[in-house]
């Protein structure tokens, strides 16, 4: 048997479609049947065609030999047509969903197949000597017997192929007129039902054996789709299981190849693991720490353990990670490590602490660099400037002309000299500031104070710096009395910045106004030069550090480029906000914006 | 305000060079009478024997630092009363506050324009009581 449907369960279920396995059972059970219908054709056709040939030579004599010969040309024709919708059955591509149409042309093939045999009988018969009836009612018999398993799994279509040849044979006995033939017209359709009978029941068995291996195919099918839905949720275990694996080594490969010590504890402060890092660092070996039960405060300082039982029931409360704690942490050999650290609490989804990770970071180093910058910082400050204090100082008194009358040209010597100490100290000045800013080391001391005093007061002293470069001070407006909270020095020096650098780059003859603002909350002070403007390029980093547009401009005007980020970052540790904008007509203004004092 | 206009100064300070811009600063542009004290250790004999009306103090000095020295004053009766300012390079704003409560009349820092100093001195001498 070649056919798929012939043989379900050879065939791979996953072919399958789920509309053909749940929905058109009785559909495939039928067209099951009519595949076995039709796998009997051929043998029926070429005993048809053998029997049929045995016939019409014994029947054939010179009386009825037209007869017989047209008989055979029906039966040649007839298996000939079975032929072809044998050929047209297997050549089909819809076996499964026009197996009924199938079923009903092999009905009209079994009603002709009978009708041959139920002419045959009819014709012959009559006309024949006593052998040749016997040997008729002999091949009758045979040849619906033979129906049986041929049409077996369609007992109504044994009823017609039988009936076919019954009929016109019981109708030729029961007209002979011999009473022997007479009973035997009687006997002969009980035989015909005894055998539909078991046509029937055969078709019964034949329908079962169908539905069972259906079953037992869908079963399999079933099956088999299972076993394959677990194998590949086998594999997907096994790929989850392998991925957790790796990620797990991947941690542990992190942890253990951090260059940092990382420590794992449990909820009381033990120690459970620690890495390569944390081993170098301190000294002691992980077997030795994780053996002895070892509590972490064995890595901390005595001085330090009231600090650390603190906050490690802080951290044990609040299940928050703690960061940059400092704690001074004996190595083994006696030797003492700052470090900082960072602790994470392992949090299980009930909410309960069941570890801790502390990730340290030795920065023993650290400290000792920045001692050192601060010594040296120091340094800067005090033997830097105790020269330039004579330095600046004598030119100063040479220059204001109390040591009598000097010759034009060393005036204008001595007078470059003092311009440059004087731009070395403001350099020096400057780097000490940002150090203190950046260092978080400078401390403001602010005052209430009256804003637009001190911007009185800021171009009072800053007159020197508009006359050297030939432009005035403005004030546009009325300066606002508002009062601020603010470092009144350092406000100073913000002001004595904007104000100087607005000098710097206007042009001789123009004036550099100052304005004040009422921002609501805030007040807002500006200074508006009619300079060039600031280069595109250079608007990015303006308030960045050594900033300065054209480097030219630090040999003809002075300044050091650190003026406007000691400005950001002295007006933002005074919670405002400096900007600038281009001026219309051209210039810009620099602003600062600070919250008045009592304005929410 | 002191009724007399301020004319005595005596400076304590170890710099030679800056003991001379000083010196200049004050006598010529100042027009005041100045005695310079180089060495902290004979500063208070040397202030007994001026008598200045102000004493300039310079912060890091060998031997004794100018705090040192101004509390040592504080404690001698005719040289605790007199005005003293500190002039130095080196100072937090904390350590300036503190020596204002231990009673320094000012503070001038270095690096001081020597045409504005007499100026500056003028300014903290109006201000005593």
């Amino acid at each position: 048997m070649s056919s798929p449907l012939a043989a379900p369960i050879s065939v791979a279920p996953a072919a399958r479609s789920a509309g053909a396995r749940d929905g058109t059972d009785p559909q495939r059970v039928l067209a099951d049947r009519v595949e076995q219908l039709y796998s009997q054709m051929p043998q029926g056709v070429v005993v048809t065609l053998i029997i049929g040939a045995i016939a019409t030579y014994q029947l054939s004599d010179d009386r009825i030999r037209q007869l017989a010969l047209f008989w055979w040309a029906i039966v040649l024709l007839v298996s000939a047509a079975r032929g072809a919708l044998y050929y047209g059955y297997r050549r089909s591509a819809h076996k499964l969903a026009e197996a009924k149409q199938w079923l009903r042309w092999l009905g009209i093939s079994a009603l002709a197949n009978g009708t041959i045999w139920g002419f045959a009988g009819a014709v012959f018969f009559p006309s024949r000597l006593d052998e040749q009836q016997v040997f008729l009612a002999f091949l009758l018999a045979g040849i619906t017997s033979a129906g049986i398993p041929a049409y077996a799994a369609s007992w109504p279509m044994f009823a017609t192929y039988g009936a076919a040849i019954v009929l016109p044979f019981t109708y030729v006995l029961a007209t002979f007129g011999n009473p022997l033939f007479r009973e035997l017209a009687l006997l002969v359709p009980l035989f015909y039902l005894a055998n539909v009978g078991i046509a029937y029941r055969l078709n019964q068995v034949f329908f079962s054996g169908y539905r069972l291996r259906h079953a037992y195919g869908r079963l399999t099918e079933d099956y088999t789709a299972l076993n394959k839905r677990l194998e590949q949720q086998l594999v997907e275990l096994d790929e989850a299981r392998r991925q957790v694996e790796a990620s797990g080594r991947k941690l542990a490969l992190f942890a253990e190849r951090a260059p940092i010590a990382v420590l794992e504890l449990d909820a009381d402060g033990r120690i459970q693991r620690l890495n390569q890092a944390a081993e170098h660092l301190f000294g002691w070996s992980s077997r030795e720490l994780v053996q002895d039960n070892a509590s972490m405060k064995v890595l901390v300082h005595p001085e330090y353990h009231a600090q650390f039982d603190a906050q490690w029931q802080q951290l044990i409360a609040t299940r928050t990670p703690v960061a940059h704690l400092r704690f001074r942490n004996p190595r083994r050999d006696g030797l003492e490590l700052v470090c900082e650290w960072n602790v994470t609490p392992l949090v299980n989804p009930e909410g309960g602490v069941v570890g801790v990770i502390a990730q340290g970071q030795d920065i023993t180093r650290q400290l000792e660099a920045e001692q050192m910058k601060k010594e040296f910082t120091s340094t800067l400050s005090h033997e830097l400037r105790t020269p330039l204090t004579s330095i600046i100082g004598s030119l100063q008194l040479v220059n204001s002309g109390v040591l009598g009358e000097v010759d034009k040209d060393v005036l204008e010597l001595t007078n470059v000299a003092e311009r440059n100490s004087q731009r070395l100290l403001d350099l020096i000045n400057d780097i000490l500031d940002i150090e203190k800013i950046e260092s978080g080391k400078l401390t403001l001391m602010p005052e209430l104070l009256a804003l637009d005093e001190l911007v009185a007061e800021s171009l009072v002293l800053n007159k020197g710096f508009a006359e050297r470069f030939q432009v005035r001070y403005e004030a546009r407006g009325t300066l606002l009395p508002v009062q601020v909270k603010a470092d009144r020095k350092r406000l100073l020096q913000v002001m004595t910045n904007l104000l100087s650098n607005a000098a710097k780059f206007s042009p001789h003859g123009e004036p550099v106004e100052i304005i004040m603002e009422d921002r609501g909350a805030g007040v807002r002070v500006g200074v508006r030069d009619r300079g060039p403007g600031i280069p595109e390029s250079f608007r990015g980093r303006i308030f960045g550090r050594f900033a300065q547009a054209d480097s030219s401009m630090t040999r003809e005007k002075g300044g050091t480029g650190l003026g406007l980020a000691i400005c950001k970052r002295l007006i933002e540790l005074m919670d405002g906000r400096i900007g600038y904008a281009d001026r219309e007509g051209g210039g810009t203004v620099f602003y600062f914006d600070l919250p008045k004092h009592g304005a929410a | 305000m002191p009724a007399q206009p301020l004319n005595r100064i005596c400076y304590v300070e170890d710099d030679e060079d800056i003991q001379k811009i000083v010196r200049m600063s004050l006598e010529r542009i100042g027009k005041m009478t100045v005695e310079v004290v180089s060495d902290p250790l004979q500063a208070i004999e040397a202030i007994k024997a001026f008598r200045p009306e102000l004493v300039m103090l310079d912060w890091m000095m060998p031997g004794m630092d100018g705090p040192t020295l101004f509390r040592k004053m504080k404690e001698l009766p005719g040289v605790r009363e007199l005005p003293v300012v500190f002039i130095t390079a080196k100072a937090s704003q904390t350590e300036l506050d503190e020596l204002r409560a231990l009673g320094a009349a000012g503070t001038i820092s270095k690096p001081f324009s020597p045409r504005d100093l007499p100026e500056q001195l003028r300014a903290i001498w109006s201000k005593l009581p």
